[in-house]
């Protein structure tokens, strides 16, 4: 089987006219992402990661090289109907609801009657938008709302492959916990989900493999696991020790040779304190 | 339906339906609307300048809403979607760049044809009402009372608003061809307008191309015929002026001009659609 998307060489250069050169965004860059993983494209502002996304979507010709979507020429219509893409701070048209919205993008994909309409209320229901909130212009919606009800257009045509640019911009906490939540769901659900951010946390917390990418090239590409995994320490977390018995393991491993790094209580993360304090309604 | 279609009615239909729910078109509409009425206030003359003058303001009137309403709808049409990267949600989806450049197009063309339809029927209401007046205070009259009938019930009328839906769909066209290149808004406007009046001096640079003979410089010629060729000849659309005058203009050559502006139409969206396709976004 084809894998979901695979670029070769895959460059882009953005003319500047008026006699003022060029810039490069995207240089030789390979890549692979197998069906049903999930992949995160990082890197700072300006590294290229958009620019890729859109060489991939046909929305962007590429200067030189190739990209393919499971089999298929990137641009081609083929290609597009495997993919649904959420765009970095997208500005719905305000003046539709988000069932329309929805129902919009299902047309642009050549659905329609009940199969559509069955469709948009699923979406809304997946996405915590059904009822009376998918009835309100788009322009009354939160960040989030916004965010979901894109996601939702993304799933209309239920493509192979979902591609969310920095799905979690300027969303709070629990907005943005609800899109890992519903990226691991589609991963579940047997979908390819390409994805760029550089929040790193949230990354690490949903993707299979990454690719860094810095001023257009590709830095570094692997399984998370493998990436971050440090062969050369040893981390144990325990609970129910008590303090004599934490200072006999510590001149233990002193004894044993070992360099101790780091030991004390574990911390939570800010992120997970925040949404536990929240009232358990409102942390999904 | 094909899948084709149905994207291209999609297109069009948001195209209509952000046209309509957007507040500056319904006060161009009312403001076109509240001018045709009032206009039945102004005259105060002989029975046939109240008509004359009637039809004037009522054909100039719905020829400048209609102006106003095409020119910026079609002006906003891409470089607004650009703009609002809502252009990315849409195109990034298995439609093709020529079926979003005609159903934006297609679009925009049932908002005016709706508006035109709407200010049409407002311009009858007020030609029955004047001819309603009249009728009670000169209709006592066999002859007078005809000829008032006449006036207020000449089927020139829709004549003129073939022409005038023409003119203003070949307007439109213009703009979309423009936004497809631009970023603009004010960018689209400009070139439009100076094509629209460069399209009035259409005649005159093809007359001059094709009796020209040796007489002009291959460079000057070249340039007559580019004009000639490319742009269209909005003098073709004086036709509305002479029903206004009262003259005999034959259905023929209303359907001739109708036909010239659906090839115009036609060949601008091909063109438009043509340099779209590879536009980077």
């Amino acid at each position: 089987m084809s894998p979901a998307v695979l670029t070769g060489s895959l460059r882009k250069e953005f003319k500047l006219g008026w006699g003022r050169g060029r810039v490069l965004a995207v240089e030789g860059l390979d890549l692979e992402v197998k069906r049903g993983e999930v992949f995160g494209l990082l890197g700072p502002n300006g590294s290229g990661k958009s620019t890729a996304m859109k060489m991939i979507l046909g929305l962007l010709r590429p200067t030189a090289g190739q990209a393919e979507v499971c089999g298929f020429r990137a641009g081609t219509l083929a290609a597009r109907k495997q993919i649904g893409f959420l765009p970095e701070n997208p500005y719905f048209p305000a003046f539709l609801s988000g069932a329309e919205l929805v129902s919009y993008y299902g047309k642009l994909c050549g659905m329609g009657g009940k199969r559509l309409e069955a469709r948009v209320q699923e979406l809304l229901a997946l996405v915590r938008l059904g009822g009376e909130a998918g009835q309100r212009p788009l322009r009354t919606y939160s960040k989030g709302m916004l965010q979901r009800a894109g996601l939702a257009g993304a799933l209309v045509s239920d493509p192979e492959i979902v591609m969310l640019d920095e799905p979690t911009a300027g969303v709070d906490p629990a907005g943005s916990r609800e899109i890992r939540d519903l990226i691991r769901e589609l991963k579940q659900r047997g979908k390819t989900v390409i994805f760029s951010s550089h929040l790193l946390e949230q990354v690490e917390d949903v993707a299979d493999r990454v690719i860094i990418l810095h001023r257009g090239q590709k830095l570094r590409e692997g399984r998370l696991e493998d990436l971050l995994t440090q062969t050369t320490e040893w981390q144990v977390r325990a609970r129910g020790l008590r303090e004599d018995r934490r200072k006999e393991l510590h001149a233990w491993l002193v004894q044993q040779g070992a360099e101790i790094m780091q030991e004390g209580f574990p911390r939570e993360r800010l992120e997970d304190f925040f949404l536990r304090s929240l009232p358990e309604k409102e942390r999904r | 339906m094909s899948e084709s279609w149905r994207r291209i009615r999609a297109v069009a239909g948001n195209t209509f339906l952000e046209a309509v729910r957007q507040k500056v078109f319904a006060v161009m509409l009312i403001f076109g609307l509240v001018f045709l009425g009032g206009a039945n206030y102004f005259a105060d003359f002989s029975f046939q300048e109240q008509f004359k003058f009637l039809k004037d303001l009522g054909y100039a009137t719905i020829s400048l809403t209609g102006l106003l309403v095409g020119l910026l709808g079609a002006a906003q049409l891409i470089p607004a979607e650009i703009e609002r990267r809502t252009i990315l949600t849409a195109l990034c989806r298995p439609l093709r760049r020529w079926e979003f450049v005609l159903g934006k197009y297609l679009g925009l063309a049932a908002l005016l044809g709706a508006m035109l339809m709407i200010m049409a029927l407002m311009f009858w209401v007020v030609l029955r009402w004047k001819e309603a007046q009249l009728m009670g205070t000169e209709g006592s009259d066999t002859a007078v009372a005809q000829a008032i009938q006449a006036e207020a019930r000449d089927p020139r009328l829709w004549q003129a608003f073939v022409l005038m839906a023409a003119k203003l769909f070949v307007i439109s066209a213009i703009a979309v061809f423009f936004s497809t290149l631009a970023t603009s808004t004010t960018f689209v406007v400009a070139m439009t307008l100076m094509v629209v009046f460069i399209g009035h001096l259409q005649s005159v640079a093809r007359e001059q191309w094709l009796e020209s003979g040796e007489t002009l410089g291959w460079i000057l010629k070249m340039f007559l015929a580019a004009v000639a060729l490319l742009v269209p000849d909005f003098n073709l659309y004086n036709l509305i002026d002479e029903i206004v005058a009262g003259n005999v203009v034959y259905w023929r050559a209303t359907l001739e001009v109708a036909a010239y502006s659906i090839t115009y139409v036609l060949v601008l969206l091909m063109a438009a659609a043509w340099l779209f396709e590879g536009r980077d976004l």
